[in-house]
């Protein structure tokens, strides 16, 4: 049963959430505001929270300085890929961690869970040994295939368990009646059930790729080959200095996306979170 | 359809046994109902039929093919489960079907025997909802439906009505029973409510700890049940049991000598428990003294509490009397309807 709030406690709640809300939503606005100001502006005192004037070629200037388009499209397919290989492997690591029986799946399931606890800092000079043998350095390989059998997946696959133990057995147990194998299983029964946690897998791992900057400064070199987030950190004054303006423009055409997908998917993203078990 | 034919089946997870070798036959078309209280191993044994537990030792037989190593696909079987487990994300009609589009069945085809099941179940208007849309009974039927549209040789029911409030499980009842009467398909149904058992089963199975304590007609179970926990179990309200010895002059309970008749006397002296079911006491002024403790009028009859001795018992009397607690009434035990069970083991002694 829900209780009724008195009116006077409401607009207190309410009074509290919005102060609450400054911490969450400042950078954003400063953010975006700030990449259409002079740069004389974004560090004047009084600060300006609405702009005194526009400057739009701020954002002309960042496809301008760097091939922002090709970095853009960098960091898509590359999150897109990530995004697909971290579904398909999760899905499957899941579903047979909740379901199937085999020998030391608990303790294989713990080993796998330790891969979380692994800072990927610790793992990176390893890593670029390897794919430097592999011939894989300055390529987006290493990008897409670390978090594709990395942490993220190991998360993902935890997530994806939870859901799948979480489903009635009875469901099937009713589709092996009804003439299923154990993929087909999986496949028309589990998996279409598992939407709302395969929707946060997504939501997650594309975020996580997204923004990964410490992987991509270590593989790769040349400006063509940098996804955004290294690509932000080329917008530099002839004195190495951070041109500020056009530095937060790019940002808040990287952020761009990820808003809106969040936007849009954010039911499904808090169904899914609610699936792995963690709630009451 | 088909006959089925369990020998000797025994389950045991590790070192606990669960089912301690049973044996039983179902002829072709025969209602059986599994009925016993939680835990004694029916829906194991059902679930060992249709293929979703391991078979530990002993033989299953369907058609007369064993089919201890085949998988429930194989084993031409259609199961209803307790929580329906209809696909969520599947329509009523594909739910139906499903099973057939998985054995390579044309659309013509499952278009076809989903219409008939539906038609059958008074699903036709339903066919494309999904199952969150249904109400219990609806789903219910929908899980049903899933079971007939492939024609199987054998239907296992799980306790399929436990989730349905007291009415609907009256009428889903009567379905089920009307359903088999109509499809003459072999079935095996459990339960641990006995009146359902009683009122669908040609062959009812009382299963205890793992172990078949009788198998019969319901009637033969009620009139002649084979020890007390079968006495006890079938029948609402259950019957009475009042412990005591056997002498010349009747039963002799606690506070209490209760009449028997003259062919019983031949057990004398021997310490026995004493069954008699409520609706087979009679109000008789020459009964023997009775001390009402609860009266609960249930308009086609009165059920009353009462202390025979210092034994608690029940009766049921279908005259409309007025009764109030604490007074005393003289009943008569119906002496064609006395159970006497042996007070070490409880076998049926008469």
């Amino acid at each position: 049963m829900k209780a009724e709030l008195s009116p006077r406690r409401q607009v207190f709640l309410y009074g509290l959430l919005c102060v609450l809300l400054i911490p969450f939503v400042f950078p954003t606005w400063w953010m975006v505001t700030s990449s259409v100001k002079p740069i004389s502006d974004i560090f004047a005192f009084p600060p300006q929270l609405v702009p005194e004037s526009y400057d739009w070629t701020t954002y002309s200037k960042v496809f301008e300085l760097q091939p922002f388009v090709k970095q853009y499209w960098n960091s898509a397919y590359v999150a897109a890929l990530v995004t697909v290989g971290t579904m398909i492997v999760s899905s499957m690591a899941g579903y047979a961690f909740a379901r199937i029986k085999f020998p030391f799946a608990n303790a294989i399931f713990v080993v796998v869970l330790l891969g979380l606890l692994i800072p990927s800092e610790v793992t990176i000079v390893p890593l670029f040994q390897m794919f430097l043998k592999a011939g894989m350095v300055n390529t987006h390989w290493p990008l897409i295939l670390v978090p594709i059998f990395g942490a993220p997946s190991v998360f993902a696959t935890f997530v994806m368990r939870q859901f799948f133990i979480a489903l009635p057995v009875e469901l099937e147990e009713a589709a092996r009646v009804d003439g299923l194998g154990r993929f087909k299983i999986f496949r028309k029964i589990a998996l279409p059930l598992a939407r709302p946690a395969l929707a946060s897998v997504a939501i997650f791992t594309f975020l996580h790729s997204w923004n990964l900057y410490l992987e991509p400064i270590v593989f790769l070199s040349s400006a063509d080959k940098f996804t955004l987030p290294q690509a932000l950190t080329q917008y530099t004054d002839a004195y190495g200095g951070p041109m500020w303006n056009i530095q937060l423009a790019a940002a808040t055409l990287t952020a761009l996306p990820v808003l809106i997908v969040f936007i849009i998917a954010q039911k499904q993203f808090v169904e899914g979170l609610a699936h792995t078990g963690l709630k009451g | 359809m088909a006959e089925v034919t369990l020998s000797n089946v025994r389950k045991s997870y590790g070192a606990v046994d669960i089912i301690h070798g049973i044996d039983l036959g179902i002829t072709d078309g025969e209602f059986v109902v599994l009925v016993g209280p939680s835990g004694c191993g029916k829906s194991t044994l059902l679930r060992m039929v249709a293929g979703l537990e391991t078979i530990t030792g002993g033989e299953v037989r369907i058609g007369g093919r064993v089919v201890n190593d085949l998988d429930p696909k194989d084993r031409d079987i259609a199961m209803v489960f307790q929580n329906y487990a209809l696909y969520p994300h599947m329509t009523v009609a594909t739910n139906m079907g499903f099973s057939l589009e998985h054995r390579g069945g044309s659309n013509a085809e499952i278009a076809e025997r989903v219409k008939w099941a539906a038609d059958i179940l008074g699903l036709a208007p339903l066919l494309d909802r999904y199952p969150r849309q249904l109400s219990g009974g609806q789903r219910q039927r929908v899980a049903m439906g899933r079971a007939i549209v492939r024609d199987p040789k054998v239907f296992l029911f799980d306790e399929p009505l436990s989730n349905l409030d007291a009415k609907l499980r009256v009428v889903m009842r009567g379905e089920i029973k009307s359903l088999h009467q109509r499809l003459k398909t072999t079935t095996i149904y459990v339960t641990h409510d006995q009146v359902e058992a009683m009122t669908m089963a040609d062959k009812i199975v009382v299963l205890n700890g793992g172990r078949v304590e009788q198998i019969g007609a319901p009637l033969d179970l009620y009139d002649r049940p084979a020890n007390q926990f079968v006495a006890g179990f079938i029948g609402s309200p259950s019957m009475n049991f009042l412990n005591g010895t056997i002498t010349p002059e009747g039963f002799s309970a606690p506070g209490i000598l209760l009449p028997l008749p003259e062919a019983e006397h031949g057990h004398k002296d021997r310490k026995a428990v004493y069954g008699i079911r409520p609706e087979h006491f009679f109000l008789d002024e020459n009964g023997v003294p009775a001390e009402i403790i609860l009266v609960e009028p249930m308009g086609s009859e009165t059920q009353v509490t009462m202390k025979l001795g210092e034994t608690l018992a029940t009766g049921v009397f279908r005259e409309r009397v007025s009764l109030s607690p604490g007074a005393t009434i003289r009943v008569r035990p119906d002496l064609g309807n006395i159970h006497l069970f042996a007070a070490d083991g409880g076998q049926r002694l008469n």
